[in-house]
């Protein structure tokens, strides 16, 4: 635990914020929370936010991982994000952004990543566009490798914020999803201040 | 505007709209962080496919 806070030391407290809720997102939709964590979940303090948006997206989360039965969230992962074939509702990217089936992110993601000092883990099976590792990689760069916030918008920006509204939208809306919606309705609220705090530079 | 009130202004903001909950949102990732490790193993089992017993036998039975 003190390894895991050792290198965040050093930054702002927002900064703090912003990498440790980029870390729980990525693991949220990595894969189903386990019991701790939803239990962890459940017992977090509110966000003090003047304007309601991600306060009220918080909280919501956290009474919905009060009320959630670890075995059902799994399966309701597992029912939605994994499936057999094409999962209901799918956790890459790449899916809500590509128009053209000759447009390759994939590659050029994988370029910038490289460019970034980031790269799969061995043994990882999931493409990079998985939101997960997109939300892992911009954790790393604000505690880990402290980028410059010009360089975090520009992948924040090419890589993120196109798919953040549909996949959130898409998860919200889908008919199986029960605790998904809310983390859904807090990674809608969370992606959208960082889009709007980007654009202040 | 300068590029220090640039930073400050996107730091107030950001308080005031609330990443500046810190404290909290570190407490839940520390937390799972040392319990996901644990239960590494038998998430990875349960992601994806992979070869069951019976679908090993099924295999079995298809080779000529």
């Amino acid at each position: 635990m003190t390894e895991v806070l050792k290198f965040v030391e050093t930054l702002p407290p927002e900064e703090v914020a912003r990498a440790n809720f980029y870390g729980l997102l990525a693991r949220l939709f990595y894969a189903p929370p386990d019991a701790a964590l939803l239990e962890a979940l459940a017992g977090a303090e509110e966000i003090e936010a003047e304007d309601g948006g991600i306060g009220e997206a918080w909280q919501r989360l956290a009474q919905a991982a009060a009320a959630a039965d670890p075995e059902a969230v799994r399966e309701e992962y597992e029912n939605v994000f994994v499936g057999t074939g094409k999962a209901a509702v799918t956790l890459y990217t790449s899916a809500y952004t590509i128009r053209y089936s000759n447009e390759v992110p994939l590659v050029a993601l994988r370029s910038e990543l490289a460019a970034l000092g980031l790269g799969r883990r061995e043994g990882a099976a999931e493409p990079e566009d998985h939101i997960a590792a997109l939300c892992d990689a911009m954790r790393h760069f604000v505690a880990e490798q402290k980028r410059d916030l010009h360089e975090q918008a520009r992948f924040f920006s090419r890589w993120i914020a196109p798919a953040a509204g549909p996949l959130c939208n898409a998860i919200a809306q889908h008919a199986a999803t029960d605790f998904y919606k809310p983390v859904a309705g807090f990674a809608k609220a969370f992606l959208h201040l960082e889009q709007s705090a980007f654009e202040m530079l | 505007m300068t590029e220090r009130t640039k930073r400050l202004s996107r730091r107030n903001f950001l308080l005031a709209v609330g990443a500046g909950g810190a404290a909290t949102a570190a407490a839940i990732v520390a937390k799972n962080t040392g319990s996901s490790q644990t239960s590494d193993k038998s998430k990875r089992a349960s992601r994806g496919y992979h070869a069951t017993e019976h679908v090993n036998n099924y295999y079995r039975t298809t080779k000529v």
